[in-house]
């Protein structure tokens, strides 16, 4: 800071415009007249000097090389990296021409490949081949901590890989971030990258996280997803933000080639005699008040609805909530449930099995119960990434994950799931699935859906396969 | 600082109004008595525990603060509270490592650890856990385990605070939360107002001003580098963050533009009828600075003869907009006869960091054409060459009282 305060003050007179990144932004210091720049750039009259988004820069310097402006660029702080992964992949055929036609589009814009096809290693390659520092914005936690074991495999030996957000805050030329940190901590980093990849980049576009390429000099991008449409039709921003579709396929051009196919059996568990009886009660207690509320509950706003107005009612809101925690309670841990999974991981002890819940608590007491590795969003990067090493060496045979695996990366081949009280979302039930179509030689997977008898979960379970 | 989802303010008529709590308010009152004797006597309990206490105590004491709101009320409370607590692990024990044999051990059985040993005689949970606490030491392996987790976490320490005082606290953290959403704020400064310190709080938190002279006073214009491109709701955690910062003082007029659920409302406060009071610290070693400059007007006082010079207490703000801050010099003086102004800045016990960006200050002011004296004291450790080459005119040594003498000198140079 002190450098670039002195700089500017010391350049009184100075005859090459001076491109300095301030603070999320680009500043042409020394620059006379407006048509010396292009036109992102503005006069700043609360600082005095010519100021543009950061993300001007690539315009901003071909257009002054292309001009014959002299022009010194302090502004970009990215270096080249010599990165070769480590990890021998031999790219799948629409891997490559993913990569192939992002490079002729200028090194900017997005690929769109469906859930479970690669495209982590779609942008590993990417990485490789431009060769420069790389910023990788992702949408969970979770996906960060995947997204540093994927980086820290592949280029580990060359490049230490930083985390940037959920309590970690180290900045290397090789850097994991999600986008509220970003949201946040791009204007101190911003010069710092030259390629910036977004996972999922259909979240790119929300009003806050637009900012963020606003603040980032990155000339080059890489947008991933499977989905870029979004229901408010703000996708339309994307290839402002990230650059144009340059690469996609759908689920039906990949199938059976590289999506494994899978077995998917759905298992009833019955209430015990004893469950049946409590939640015939809670559920009673629960209902009662619905209906004298005039209260259904279709959708998770409803569901909040429900808590406000039984949290603030004088007469049976306490125990409705009480009935409705009851019932949920019954729902999640019911004792064949836990039985029935006993059984389960006593059959594949021999195969690879991941188990899946909702919940973060029954993660702990299901992995206590099984001496079973859990991972949840609690979890620290290092940790989690040794017991998917683990996992994918084959010693650890089983897994228990709450959520963080859902739009998981690196998550292992596993040849059985199990899936425990999930909940109504389609999405979900796809992208869990998802995580076992891995492609693995000779390998059907099974999947098993535990699904709770006489309790609002079944029909949750039929509506999450619709459509599939 | 509070959650966007604790934040709860009313519009009405395009004017923000923040939620606030009355500290005589005999409810609000007794809802922040229990919660902070709740934190108090959990002392050394476990994290899980107090979160349970406090869902309970939400369901119970937030429908008598207000039948709707009550329950965020409370949970905001007691987000103030956790502000104030200290957490730390349960045991000395590395329940990475013991989980991590646990689990190794399990895995090389040929089968599943059986919870409970049946009639087959196959391998147990039971014999795993006693080997690995014969390995590690640990007495209960299952029980600590995930004991690094933060719901274990034991309460280590909490620093009291009074009931009044949090509700206090509430008041001037909902005013933060609206800000949360501002796009800009407008601070009117008037006469007396310790402009360096807003200024300090306006650089260290990388916002950028506008200064506009008022008739008495200054406007100040706040908002941030990316503002220039369209408004952006990026800086308002700053601007809520400067506001603890603004109560230091006083006078002033604050006006704040905020999106409030799509549309824009107006926060508008001011020092003598806002009622709220700042958490923060004043700077610290401000005191010495203080008796040197009592001590100056003193003497400047009873100096008979200033040669038409006269001493002016008070904000003269010069605005030095490239590093971002501005020169708030701590007198300024007049000779209105001769048409002439100058400013008198005392460096007093500045760290040498501080004192590199303090002489870039200067260097900047005098750049622009401003006169300045700079007094410095001889304790400050500095050559005095190193600081003349900065200032023209020359530096003023002084020892423990700077004399009105030393300084018509230096006007006269």
């Amino acid at each position: 800071m002190a450098d670039e305060i002195s700089r500017r003050l010391g350049y009184a007179s100075r005859s090459v415009i001076e491109l300095l990144y301030d603070a999320g932004t680009l500043v042409a210091a020394g620059a006379r007249r407006s048509r010396e720049l292009p036109e992102p750039f503005v006069w700043d009259g609360r600082t005095r000097e010519w100021r543009a988004p950061a993300s001007a820069y690539r315009r901003a310097v071909l257009w002054m090389r292309e001009a014959g402006i002299p022009h010194a660029d302090r502004a970009a702080a990215f270096q080249r990296l010599s990165l070769e992964s480590r990890v021998a992949l031999e790219p799948r055929p629409y891997q490559r021409e993913a990569i192939a036609a992002w490079r002729k589009a200028g090194l900017r814009g997005i690929v769109v490949l469906p859930t479970g096809a690669g495209k982590t290693a779609v942008a590993v390659g990417a990485i490789e081949r431009t060769g420069r520092s790389t910023l990788v914005v992702v949408p969970t936690l979770a996906l960060l901590k995947q997204w540093y074991s994927v980086l820290a495999d592949a280029f580990g030996a060359s490049v230490r890989v930083g985390l940037l957000g959920g309590g970690y805050h180290e900045v290397t030329p090789l850097t994991v971030t999600t986008y509220d940190s970003a949201y946040i901590h791009a204007e101190r980093y911003g010069n710092r990258f030259a390629l910036v990849v977004y996972d999922e980049v259909h979240h790119l576009p929300a009003e806050k996280y637009a900012v963020i390429p606003q603040m980032l000099l990155a000339p080059y991008a890489l947008g991933l997803t499977a989905t870029p449409e979004r229901p408010d039709g703000r996708h339309a921003l994307l290839p402002e933000l990230a650059g144009p579709v340059v690469y996609r396929r759908s689920p039906g051009e990949l199938a059976g080639r590289y999506l494994a196919p899978y077995e998917l059996v759905r298992i009833p568990i019955e209430l015990t005699a004893r469950e049946r009886l409590e939640y015939a009660q809670a559920d009673a207690v629960y209902r009662d008040f619905l209906r004298k509320h005039r209260l259904q509950i279709r959708s998770p706003e409803d569901w909040q609805r429900f808590i406000l107005v039984a949290s603030t009612s004088h007469s049976g809101g306490r125990e409705a909530l009480l009935a409705a925690r009851k019932r949920r309670e019954i729902q999640n841990s019911a004792v064949r449930k836990v039985a029935t999974l006993e059984n389960l991981l006593k059959k594949h002890w021999n195969d690879r099995c991941i188990v899946f819940t909702k919940s973060v608590e029954e993660v702990y007491a299901l992995s206590r119960r099984f001496l079973l590795p859990g991972i949840t969003y609690e979890t620290p990067a290092r940790e989690r990434k040794e017991i998917l090493d683990r996992f994918r060496e084959g010693r650890y045979r089983a897994i228990i994950a709450s959520d963080v695996l859902n739009e998981g990366v690196d998550v292992p081949e596993a040849g059985v799931g199990i899936i425990l009280a999930g909940s109504a979302s389609r999405r979900e039930y796809v992208q869990r699935l998802g995580r076992l179509l891995r492609p693995r030689e000779g390998k059907r997977a099974v999947l098993y859906e535990l699904v709770s008898r006489e309790t609002g979960e079944e029909f949750a379970s039929r509506r999450r396969g619709e459509g599939f | 600082m509070l959650r966007s989802e604790h934040v709860m303010a009313a519009v009405r008529r395009g004017r923000l109004v923040p939620h606030r709590l009355s500290p005589r308010d005999p409810r609000a009152l007794e809802a922040a008595g229990e919660l902070c004797a709740l934190y108090a006597a959990h002392l050394g309990a476990d994290r899980a525990s107090l979160v349970g206490r406090l869902e309970a105590l939400e369901e119970e004491l937030g429908p008598r603060i207000d039948p709707r709101r009550g329950f965020r009320v409370v949970r905001a409370l007691a987000r103030l509270l956790e502000e104030r607590a200290e957490w730390a692990p349960p045991t000395a024990a590395d329940p990475y490592a013991v989980r991590t044999r646990i689990f190794e051990l399990a895995a090389e059985l040929p089968g599943l650890p059986a919870p409970e040993p049946d009639i087959l005689g196959g391998p147990t949970r039971e014999e795993v856990l006693a080997r690995v606490a014969a390995e590690t030491g640990v007495e209960d392996p299952a029980a600590v385990m995930y004991a690094d987790r933060q719901a274990a976490q034991r309460l280590a320490s909490f620093e009291e605070v009074r009931p009044e005082q949090l509700l206090e606290r509430y008041n001037t953290a909902q005013v933060q939360g609206v800000l949360y959403a501002a796009r800009e704020m407008v601070v009117d400064l008037g006469p007396g107002a310790d402009a360096r310190t807003v200024f300090r709080y306006v650089k260290n938190l990388g916002l950028i001003y506008r200064l506009e002279p008022l008739g008495e006073g200054y406007r100040i214009l706040l908002d941030g580098p990316l503002s220039l491109f369209g408004p952006t709701r990026k800086y308002g955690v700053r601007l809520a963050r400067f506001l603890p910062g603004l109560l230091l003082t006083s006078p002033w007029r604050l006006s704040a533009a905020v999106e409030c659920r799509g549309r824009e409302a107006r926060l508008e406060l001011d020092s003598e009828t806002c009622g709220l009071k700042s958490h923060h610290a004043g700077a610290r070693g401000e005191g010495d600075r203080e008796e040197v400059r009592r001590a100056f007007a003193r003497a400047w006082e009873r100096c008979a003869d200033t040669g038409g010079w006269q001493l002016e207490e008070g904000p003269t703000i010069l605005p030095l907009p490239e590093l971002r801050t501005a020169l708030v010099p701590d007198f300024t003086l007049r000779n209105p006869a001769a048409g002439q102004t100058a400013h008198l800045e005392i460096l007093g016990f500045w760290s040498e960091r501080n004192l590199v960006e303090r002489v870039e200050v200067l260097r900047e002011a005098n750049r622009r054409g401003h006169r300045l004296l700079v007094a410095a004291s001889e304790r400050l450790g500095a050559s005095p060459e190193a600081l003349s080459g900065a200032v023209r005119g020359g530096i003023i040594p002084f020892k423990d009282r700077l004399p009105a003498r030393a300084v018509l000198e230096g006007l006269s140079r």
